[in-house]
């Protein structure tokens, strides 16, 4: 049964309220005057009988696979939800004005997509970032040695012991090395991480101490993962630094930056990290971004590839691929985003 | 009249709706229908999560797994319930925050109704039903000789309560509960909020519950409530007893059978 309650100034409004949101079988089951000379008329309708709970589920299953098996492909057969917008060129760019996609890429992206001339909107703006987004996941099973750089808070202490987590399912020995002697407890956490992950940590105070330990780490076979003070890559200074450590033997520099940060901020730090040697990034934070401009502006900075995207900062969190297709989604379905 | 033969009168109280104030009412109405005279056993059906006893400040509430089990005779299985100045009654619960019974069904619900039906040392059995309209609330509803369902003026509650009409009526085809309005403002409000389900039941589901009486919303409940005592322990006077004293003799009222006077026991 349903019970709504209307207050009007009236009876004859009351009652035509009522009736129009509760149709004409909607039954007056009290009224009374209020303190302010209007009426309340509580009413109630009864909805068609449903069918019971043992007639909907019908004869027991017995078979599970086959019911699962059923299941799946209903829902295969079944219209996406989302995703079946019709391209519409100015609903994307507001869309990417709500993520606040940078203003040249979103409009790049527009009219990449336009060309595509897919009629569905997802499909043609995943065709677009696919075009300029490169998966670059990372063998863990080969890997020598990540130096990971990037802006300061951004978590790359927790993206090395989730990179240590990832090489050591892959039957990797790991040796995690601290160049962040700076960073006030950096060191300690490290330790804390690596002590879990029973992984070798050492400290390195100068650049030729970083380089000597990460050789013999890798003359050992095992994964060096070095983690470094967070630094602003768009200063020229410090990025001569952090250049030159990039260039030790065997070297991949991973550089690591937040989902959190502004758009436009990260586009230039991703390509402030492309002039210092990176090839891979990872972006943490995905889970806290609501939009999801930065997001999508480091994943498509060029020349460089887009390794995982994390969201726990926790380790056991993991690090997941992003494909072109979640980003559009994220990007396009912007009503999702909102309704959060 | 042999009806005494037949054992004790059950009289269930639910109300769909959970905070109605079921477990007040049903302890109040146990006290009061013992100081009319009557022997009184007081079940807190509410299976999962019995806490007449946590509101009457008791240790124990009686051992009601252990009857259902077959461990132990309902004479060992109750506790006594004696406030100073008034009459005694009986009390069966599951342990408070234990969640045993939380997965009982209709057949346990229909076990313990045969028990109670025959627990010929009582005059009257009282059964709190607990929230919801599980198949146990039902069942027990069903095989009551009296069912209340009890209604706030929250519409929440109102349209629960006619859930609980509707399962009930299906249940036994043709029998509906008794109103009994809780926390109102006043008469005029109880009645307006009886009124409303009478008037839906009578539309959608053709039958007319009888309207049986309310109890006025008042603070010296939530006290009472609170301090874990009975009402009419710490306030005699309080409106809320007197409407729950009027209550009983309502209920005392629908039996064809005349009600035993204290003198005569």
């Amino acid at each position: 049964m349903q019970l709504r309650t209307f207050l009007a100034k009236d009876m004859k409004t009351a009652l035509t309220s009522v009736r129009a949101e509760m149709g004409p079988d909607a039954v007056i089951v009290g009224s009374e005057r209020t303190k302010g000379g209007g009426v309340m008329v509580r009413a109630a309708l009864e909805e068609p009988e449903a069918p019971s709970l043992a007639e909907e589920i019908g004869e027991p299953v017995n078979d599970f696979d086959a019911d699962y098996h059923n299941t799946l492909i209903r829902r295969l057969r079944e219209k996406p939800a989302a995703g079946r917008r019709r391209f519409d060129r100015s609903e994307l760019l507001a869309s990417f004005a709500r993520h606040r996609l940078p203003d040249a890429l979103g409009h790049a992206l527009a009219e990449a997509s336009a060309k595509t001339n897919l009629s569905d909107m997802t499909l043609a703006l995943a065709a677009a970032i696919d075009a300029r987004m490169t998966p670059a996941p990372i063998d863990f099973a080969n890997a020598k040695a990540f130096l990971l750089v990037g802006p300061n808070g951004v978590g790359k202490t927790a993206v090395a012991a989730k990179l240590a987590a990832h090489a050591k399912l892959a039957g990797r020995n790991v040796t995690l090395i601290a160049g962040d002697v700076a960073g006030a407890g950096a060191v300690a956490r490290l330790n804390a991480f690596a002590e879990h992950l029973d992984a070798t940590i050492a400290t390195a105070d100068s650049a030729f101490e970083l380089a000597t330990l990460t050789g013999d780490a890798v003359a050992q076979g095992a994964l060096a993962i070095i983690d470094t003070a967070g630094f602003d890559p768009r200063q020229p200074r410090i990025a001569a630094v952090y250049a030159a450590l990039a260039k030790i033997e065997s070297v991949d520099t991973v550089g690591v930056l937040s989902a959190l940060t502004d758009a436009e901020e990260a586009a230039e730090m991703a390509s402030a990290l492309t002039r210092i040697g990176v090839s891979r990034l990872i972006v943490t934070a995905a889970d806290l971004a609501r939009r999801a401009g930065a997001l999508a502006a480091a994943a498509m900075t060029p020349s460089i590839g887009l390794a995982y995207v994390t969201r726990s900062p926790f380790v056991a969190g993991g690090l997941e691929t992003l494909t072109p297709l979640a980003l559009s989604r994220l990007l396009a379905d912007s009503e999702q985003e909102s309704a959060q | 009249m042999t009806l005494k033969t037949l054992g004790p009168r059950l009289t269930a109280i639910g109300s769909g709706k959970g905070g109605t104030g079921k477990t007040f009412v049903t302890v109040a109405l146990a006290q009061a229908f013992a100081d009319m005279g009557e022997r009184v056993l007081l079940c807190d059906a509410d299976l999962g999560l019995a806490n007449t006893a946590v509101q009457l400040g008791l240790a124990s509430g009686g051992d009601l797994p252990g009857l259902l089990a077959g461990n132990i005779a309902l004479a060992d299985a109750v506790a006594h319930i004696g406030i100073n100045s008034h009459a005694s009654f009986d009390l069966l619960s599951a342990p408070a925050g234990t969640g045993a019974l939380a997965d009982a069904d209709a057949e346990t619900a229909e076990h313990l109704a045969s028990l109670l039906k025959r627990a010929s040392g009582y005059d009257r059995v009282l059964i709190d039903l607990g929230a919801g309209v599980g198949a146990a609330a039902m069942t027990l509803a069903a095989y009551a000789d009296d069912t209340l369902v009890l209604a706030t003026p929250d519409p929440a509650s109102l349209t629960d309560a006619y859930a609980f009409a509707k399962l009930m009526l299906r249940r036994t085809g043709g029998r509906a509960p008794a109103i009994v309005v809780n926390m109102a403002a006043g008469a005029g409000e109880a009645k307006r909020t009886a009124d409303a389900l009478i008037r839906s039941a009578q539309t959608f589901l053709k039958i007319v519950p009888a309207y049986l009486g309310f109890v006025p919303s008042d603070v010296r409940v939530v006290e009472a409530v609170r301090r874990q005592t009975m009402l009419c322990a710490l306030y005699p006077q309080s409106p809320a007893v007197a409407a729950i004293a009027a209550l009983a003799g309502a209920l005392g009222g629908q039996t064809d059978s005349p009600q035993i006077a204290p003198s005569l026991r």
